[in-house]
């Protein structure tokens, strides 16, 4: 069960987590990267969430802005990092992006992060923290709780301090000597919490909001927008602009997934279509096929894709000829003019590529004397050579 | 029971339909009584392009000559196309992007973008540096689904695959390959212009009586497997670490056999974790060892392992049908690349493809992968692929002629793809100007890889 309560700011941020974490602190051990979408928080609101894990905090504030953008998530954590029932409380508030990305951790005023003897973190140990906890792919996410905290011959400092205690592969992924609130806190960025952003992003999502964070610096954010465009929003022009300068970039990645954000209702439009087979002749052999096969989609061929395509027959090779054919036919838009082109490929010494072509003719049935004639030669050759 | 002929039952199949049959390669064909009862088919086929080997390099090397219009047959002594990456079991081909850009496309990325999409799998991120976990770049596929679509791909092609068989015979003559298979109930003598050895073992080769090399300690083979039935977050790890090393000490477990490393096996749960010390696939008594050897060791680990406490139920999902092998034999070739060659990224002059993979040696202490530096993309040269001494005789995959180290890198599926790739247009091209993989024009060979979107090292 989920409700909301919506808040209007007074102040900053540090003033509304004082305001509502009730925790009367203010904030002086932060650390935070540029959130994605940068204008002024205007308004706060509380999320009552079942985030299914052992923090007994079920609050999660959405800060956004005047537009009412998700500019930034954040979370108080109060726990403690247990072992053999010997516990050290961890009280820190994480933060994400509108993308459910990791943005930073904050300490309330006279708490600091302690290792194994108590010792606080240094600042490097803090700044080592945020690095670790900013990636993502980091190994502690194929790590369990009791590779980090084995069973047996154990006790709650050794396992934040010895290697002998802790897998000797986790190590190299933690602050040194507090290897379990590394650990945890990794989980807790990564675990529930995040899903459960996104889908609050998601709630909100406009085209205006997807363009900006298809706009960010962050790879991730933008692969995350890519994500967000089909079956969420409908595309803008200048989303558009930004998706087709994405499958045009070297990045094969971004552009598999630029190419997969444009939906069939975009392909209605022959400009998109002509764009794209402009970006198709410029662009690589992998991302020419996902161009091809994502023209597959388009509810019409347009006339002026065709036409491109028919000219440059002569040019594709085995795979993309094939691919380029099966578009013809399964849009069902074969004009004489293509079947001649097509039919000239009968007399190519590839005897795969004049194979190809008698097949797609065959299908075609044209009636055209040229092309029946064409057809007869290349049948009267294969009778004579025996080819298979 | 109605009695049939044998190749009545073919043409029921439908075999001219699914493109198989052997017509367009028939020279002539008899049959030959055994007894009184059996009779063996003997064909004379004649090809443009003979491949042995129907694995990861094969498969794509098959493809590509198909596509350039020569006649190919593809020859497998197995049931299935697509070799470690199928019947092996290691269904996560890598690795195709180095550095945020692909250094290894064509056919071979064709075939595994077409998996992942059929079975509506994400590849990875490809922008973001893997960093010292590489299978984060490598692709998990759906590898029956892989197989099948593989096999579809070759018979689009034209290719005229052969499975059951294996090379018996290999002789050279007017410039010509004769190649006798023995299969089930057929005996085959191939006629073929180029002969392209992607048998993974250099087997070809060393029929055709060119020198080959082999370490005196080769790496492990790996049986992949899968195991469920218990919960890891529950297990007592320290224990079951404990009672492992016990009965190592007792001599009832191989410490070898799983790397060492129980915990790994429970936690991957099974997969690419078992080492088969000394698999080799070179025969069919050898391979047939490995297998034995791997399976037996899984069994053995897997009684030890349910006695202990939270894995009671601890029971086997899957195992693949044979012990998947990383090393056995390499050509020697016209030049030999080095680990020196490998980890600098060194571009040859005749460099076909690109390869991308750390030093990657396993050993009975386990792996500890050495990955290249920043920037670095290692090549492969084509005198690599050709056995010294030869003509019209190329390689592809692992027994490319490479020192160790190196070899451990370029051996994996991503390199022996492109590989592939790279072997079958010299071969066509040698085909067409009558010549031998090592004297077609280079500028040619650059630019038949590139338009079946092939990636050739250096400016094009």
């Amino acid at each position: 069960m989920q409700f909301k309560r919506l808040v209007k700011t007074l102040g900053t941020c540090t003033f509304l987590l004082l305001l509502f974490t009730g925790y009367h602190r203010s904030y002086t051990i932060r650390y935070l990267h540029t959130p994605t979408i940068q204008l002024p928080v205007d308004t706060t609101v509380f999320h009552i969430v079942d985030f299914g894990d052992e923090v007994s905090n079920d609050t999660l504030l959405q800060s956004l802005s005047k537009e009412g953008y998700p500019i930034r998530y954040s979370r108080a954590i109060r726990t403690g990092v247990c072992f053999d029932n010997k516990c050290r409380p961890l009280d820190v508030v994480l933060h994400w992006n509108v993308t459910g990305r990791y943005l930073g951790f904050e300490l309330p005023k006279k708490e600091f992060l302690s290792k194994y003897d108590h010792e606080p973190f240094t600042e490097k140990e803090y700044q080592r923290l945020h690095e670790l906890l900013t990636d993502s792919l980091s190994p502690l996410g194929g790590f369990y709780y009791n590779e980090v905290v084995p069973q047996a011959d154990s006790t709650y400092n050794k396992v934040d301090a010895v290697s002998g205690a802790t897998s000797a592969n986790v190590l190299e992924y933690v602050v040194e000597g507090a290897a379990l609130t590394t650990y945890k806190l990794w989980h807790l960025v990564y675990g529930p919490t995040q899903p459960k952003i996104q889908a609050l992003t998601r709630q909100r999502l406009s085209p205006e909001l997807l363009y900006l964070i298809l706009t960010s610096s962050n790879m991730n954010d933008r692969m995350w927008a890519l994500n967000h465009v089909q079956g969420y929003v409908a595309s803008t022009p200048e989303m558009q602009a930004l998706v087709l300068s994405y499958i045009s970039s070297s990045n094969y990645s971004l552009a598999e997934r630029a190419i997969n954000s444009i939906n069939q209702t975009d392909l209605q439009s022959d400009v998109l279509q002509a764009r794209l087979m402009t970006i198709f002749l410029k662009s690589g052999h992998s991302t020419k096929k996902l161009l091809l096969l994502k023209l597959k989609e388009a509810p019409k061929l347009s006339t002026e894709v065709a036409d491109v395509l028919r000219n440059n027959l002569q040019l594709l090779n085995g795979e993309l000829l094939a691919t380029t054919l099966d578009l013809f036919i399964q849009q069902g838009s074969i004009d004489l003019e293509t079947s001649r082109a097509v039919s000239e490929l009968l007399v190519n010494t590839n005897s795969y590529v004049s194979k190809m072509a008698f097949s797609f003719l065959e299908k075609v049935n044209s009636t055209d004397e040229t092309i029946k004639k064409r057809l007869t030669d290349y049948r009267a050759k294969q009778a004579g050579s025996g080819v298979r | 029971m109605t009695k049939m002929k044998r190749r009545s039952a073919l043409a029921s199949l439908g075999s001219i339909s699914l493109g198989i049959s052997s017509k367009g390669f028939l020279v002539k064909e008899k049959e030959v009584a055994v007894s009184d009862t059996y009779k063996i088919k003997k064909q004379t086929l004649k090809t443009d392009i003979l491949i042995i080997g129907g694995g990861t390099a094969g498969v794509v090397a098959a493809i590509q000559a198909g596509r350039a219009g020569k006649k190919t047959i593809l020859v497998e002594s197995g049931s299935q196309l697509g070799g470690t990456t199928t019947t092996g079991g290691v269904a996560f081909p890598g690795i195709f992007f180095a550095w945020g850009q692909q250094v290894i496309s064509g056919i071979g990325w064709e075939l595994v973008q077409e998996a992942v999409a059929m079975n509506d799998d994400t590849l990875p991120n490809f922008s973001i540096p893997h960093g010292k976990n590489h299978p984060r770049h490598q692709i998990r596929l759906n590898g029956q689904l892989y197989a099948m679509l593989i096999e579809e791909k070759c018979v689009q092609a034209g290719v005229h695959i052969r499975y059951y068989e294996s090379p018996t015979r290999i002789t050279f003559k007017n410039n010509n390959w004769t190649v006798e298979t023995m299969g089930k109930g057929m005996h085959t003598e191939i006629q073929c212009n180029q002969l392209i050895d992607c048998s993974g073992n250099a087997f070809a080769t060393t029929l055709a009586g060119y020198p080959v090399l082999r370490e005196s300690v080769t790496q492990p083979g790996s049986l992949m497997f899968q195991i469920g039935g218990y919960d890891f977050e529950q297990l007592d790890l320290n224990l079951i670490k404990q009672k492992y090393e016990e009965e190592i000490k007792k001599g009832t477990l191989d410490k070898y056999e799983f790397r060492n490393n129980v915990i790994q096996i429970l936690k991957s749960q099974g997969d690419n974790i078992s080492h088969v010390m000394g698999a080799d696939s070179t025969t069919s008594e050898s391979h047939t060892l490995a297998n034995i050897k791997g399976r037996a060791s899984l069994l053995n680990t897997v009684r030890f392992l349910r006695t202990l406490p939270g894995l009671e139920k601890l029971k086997i999902i899957d195992v693949q049908n044979e012990t998947a092998v990383r090393e056995t034999y390499r050509i020697d070739g016209h030049y030999l690349v080095t680990q020196e060659d490998y980890v600098t990224g060194k571009v040859f002059e005749d460099a076909v493809s690109y390869s991308y993979y750390p030093i990657d040696l396993h050993d009975e202490h386990g792996i500890i992968p050495r990955h290249l530096n920043e920037g670095v993309i290692p090549t492969v040269p084509l005198r690599a692929l050709v056995p010294k001494n030869s003509r019209n005789l190329i390689v592809a995959g692992r027994c490319i002629s490479s020192d160790r180290l190196a070899n451990s890198a370029l051996r994996v599926q991503a390199s022996c793809m492109g590989m592939g790739q790279a072997a079958a247009a010299a071969a066509v091209l040698a085909h067409t100007y009558k010549t031998t993989p090592l004297e077609v024009p280079f500028q040619d060979l650059r630019n038949l890889i590139e338009t079946h979107g092939g990636i050739v090292p250096g400016l094009t």
